[in-house]
């Protein structure tokens, strides 16, 4: 694909999603997420797939657009601003993400369907909290004859509720292994844990479910690989969503600062908000110009370490720049922000679990230390 | 001359470690303090010759023009082999000043003599009674003739005693309506009759600066630069260039160098509360880089800096101060001691950086300034 092909594919689909966004969020939906547990619209879901963006990374062979991180980026951005409650980076990034380095006619499957909104897999990766790229597996997969037994436990699976299906990563003794459990296995039961946003994190218990050879996806290295680069690419996807949501929650703040009245004057005069506004304005200012170049790089194709280093130093900016921007909104609203009516709570809860999934901010300054050192190491060498 | 962006980011920053190290004196290696032009000036011409004296120049102009990564990738090579910081005012404010301000006349007399080190430039702005409020300046220019004729006096001047230039802001006319009104925009050789000096000391007993006086210093006509009374706008121009020097983050490498430093020599890095601090100031540091970039590309499309380019001055010197604290809490008990300290084989002064941090957050406009420029010009907040 060409350059100028590719910035009008970006330029094309940063109009739509601004029409999207322009709609508006349905923000009733939202507040009601906690009562009516309905985070997946099937409509909604149809509608990011007639739109194409759910096949944004899906490649062309499998029926998607196969673009880059910079057009997820753009998708990403306006959802987390509309704060829609649909797992768009869980599956159409990670787990197309997964699917794209493996391989099979499964595979294939797969992604056409993930592209047309048809198939919902998701990745299950995770068992342990601080554990971004997944090192502790205790989910065993024992072969027999025609492929494998699974049992273990996965946590912390945004999209669960919608999935038809999990990619599974198992121990086996020849290394790890990506597996397709379709959600009515027979030992395969989902939880469900709710989150702050409504939303909700699906809890997997996988009891000697039988998985034919035909649904191992990719193994050992090749998986790790898939893995690893998918990890990578969602947590950039979801710092995009990150920027989306404090974007909206500093113009909500302005606003507000502009028209409130107190002691006779608009609350945004005072300079005490004032330089507390702009040290948030700055956070955001280095969120965003630090997602840009984290995308130039990813999509650039950078060797495995520059890879890691910049996912983690955009979703650890993304992150907290996030929580301080929306905590900060709600102390701009006075007790306004505190109730259950106000908008900015609902941008605070997404915040927070947009942040923490996928690494918070901590997670991520500890993964950024430990490779940084790796690098002295190889330098001092 | 090379098109150095052109070169893989490798091999460029493999040439200028290759320079840095290798020539820049053994001497003025980490010197705590900015080098005097006597210390300097074969450096200054070693560089001219090179062709690298002005990374942010464009190339017409004799400049190497280097994209944000290149010059991301310069800076951290002259941190990394402990370059001093020179008279740098011709290369940072006066070359894009008039580059984008000036007449053909004035570039194609001073810009070359920058480049060749035969001119010293420093900054006539701030005064005793307009520091943050630079706008009520009282320092006067008057038509004489063929020159204009200053008289008042300037104060925190950097290395003005080394300087062969001044530029001043001084009042043309006395009853505009707004004080930004009535200023213009002078080029001034420091030899004229009439100026003299009187040297500053600053907190770490350094002769940094001076005050300036002018008293009845004839400047000749051709020496305006832009529009008589229209000076402020140029002013501004110039601050937004000084903003995005003092944005960049070359300032903060350089504490950071000496923190890495530190932290090796006394094992810190396994202690996970020095660690955690160390971390999150090297990512501040790393982002500062990816929004400098962005300014850094606007500049080489030759657009004037807007006012958001102060969220760069904020965030760099904050960062800066942050890393020179961490410094000095790393280094336990030394921590207090003047001078370099030895950590085994490495000789660190642990305190210039907490010297050199503090005016960071005060000149070129305070941090609270910015704060306000920003408020009330970017997020549009009522005042």
């Amino acid at each position: 694909m060409t350059i100028s092909e590719d910035s009008s594919h970006a330029g094309m689909l940063a109009q739509s999603v601004g029409d999207f966004v322009k709609r508006g969020a349905d923000l009733p939906r939202v507040r009601a997420l906690p009562q009516t547990h309905a985070d997946f619209d099937a409509a909604q879901w149809r509608q990011l797939a007639e739109l194409g963006w759910l096949g944004i990374l899906v490649p062309e062979s499998c029926c998607g657009l196969g673009l880059g991180l910079a057009e997820a980026a753009i998708v990403a951005e306006g959802l987390g601003r509309a704060l829609t409650p649909e797992p768009y980076t869980a599956v159409a990034v990670l787990a197309a993400r997964v699917l794209e380095q493996s391989a099979g006619p499964l595979r294939d499957e797969l992604l056409t369907g993930l592209a047309s909104g048809e198939r919902v897999p998701v990745l299950a990766w995770q068992e342990q909290a601080d554990d971004f790229g997944g090192l502790q597996v205790a989910t065993t997969a024992t072969p027999f004859e025609g492929g494998y037994r699974v049992s273990g436990e996965k946590q912390f699976v945004i999209g669960a509720g919608a999935a038809d299906g999990y990619l599974v990563t198992a121990n086996a003794a020849d290394g790890l292994q990506l597996l397709w459990v379709p959600r009515s296995a027979a030992g395969c039961t989902t939880g469900r844990q709710p989150l702050a946003d409504g939303r909700s994190y699906g809890t997997l218990t996988l009891k000697d479910v039988v998985v034919p050879r035909e649904q191992v996806l990719a193994s050992a290295d090749a998986a790790r690989a898939a893995l690893n680069r998918a990890l990578d690419h969602a947590a950039v996807t979801a710092s995009a969503e990150l920027v989306g949501i404090m974007k909206r929650a500093n113009e909500m703040s302005l606003d507000y600062m502009k028209t409130r009245v107190q002691f006779g004057k608009p609350i945004g005069s005072f300079q005490a908000l004032q330089h507390r506004a702009v040290d948030l304005y700055i956070q955001q200012e280095l969120a965003d110009a630090v997602l840009r170049d984290v995308i130039r790089q990813l999509d650039g194709a950078p060797d495995e370490q520059t890879r890691a280093l910049s996912a983690s130093r955009a979703k650890s900016r993304c992150a907290d720049a996030a929580l301080a921007v929306t905590r900060a909104a709600i102390q701009f609203h006075g007790a306004i922000g505190f109730t259950e009516d106000c908008d900015v709570g609902l941008y605070v809860k997404r915040a927070m679990t947009v942040s923490a999934w996928l690494g918070n901010g901590r997670n991520h300054r500890a993964r950024y230390a430990r490779l940084s050192a790796k690098v002295l190491r190889k330098e001092a060498a | 001359m090379s098109d150095w962006n052109a070169m893989s980011d490798e091999a460029f920053r493999a040439e200028a470690r290759a320079f840095f190290e290798g020539e820049f004196p053994e001497e003025f290696k980490f010197l705590p303090r900015r080098m005097r032009w006597s210390e300097c000036r074969d450096w200054y011409l070693k560089l001219s010759k090179k062709g690298w004296i002005a990374p942010n120049w464009p190339r017409e102009h004799g400049g190497m023009g280097l994209s944000p990564s290149k010059l991301l990738i310069y800076f951290e090579e002259t941190e990394r082999a402990g370059v001093g910081r020179m008279p740098d005012q011709g290369i940072t404010m006066v070359g894009p000043t008039l580059i984008r301000f000036g007449n053909d006349a004035q570039r194609a007399r001073y810009l070359p003599k920058i480049i060749a080190g035969d001119a010293i430039w420093c900054q006539g702005y701030s005064e005793p009674n307009a520091g943050s409020d630079l706008a009520s300046l009282r320092t006067e220019a008057l038509p004489d003739g063929d020159d204009y004729v200053i008289n008042g006096s300037k104060i925190w001047t950097s290395m003005a005693h080394d300087a062969t230039n001044i530029y001043v802001l001084a009042r043309t006319d006395r009853q505009a309506k707004k004080k930004q009104e009535g200023i213009s925009f002078f080029l001034v050789d420091m030899k004229t009759p009439g100026i003299t000096l009187r040297t500053i000391r600053n907190i770490a007993g350094h002769e940094e600066f001076c005050q300036v006086f002018f008293d009845n210093v004839r400047t000749p006509k051709e020496n305006l630069v832009g529009e008589l009374h229209k000076g402020w706008t140029i002013a501004k121009g110039l601050l937004g260039f000084e903003r995005l020097n003092i944005g960049s983050p070359r300032r903060p490498l350089q504490a950071l160098e000496k923190l890495e430093m530190l932290a090796q020599a006394r094992g810190l890095l396994t202690d996970p509360a020095f660690a955690e601090r160390f971390t999150q100031l090297k990512l501040d540091l790393a982002d500062l880089g990816s929004l400098y970039g962005r300014y850094v590309d606007k500049a080489r499309r030759g657009e004037a800096m807007g006012p958001d380019v102060s969220i760069l001055k904020v965030w760099s010197m904050d960062t800066y101060q942050r890393l020179s604290e961490l410094l000095m809490d790393a280094a336990g008990e030394y921590g207090a001691v003047e001078g370099e300290v030895a950590f085994g084989e490495t000789a660190i002064d642990v305190l210039s950086p907490f010297y050199n941090s503090r005016p960071g957050t005060i000149y070129g406009g305070s941090n609270e300034i910015q704060r306000n420029i920003l408020a009330k010009y970017v997020l549009n907040l009522p005042s």
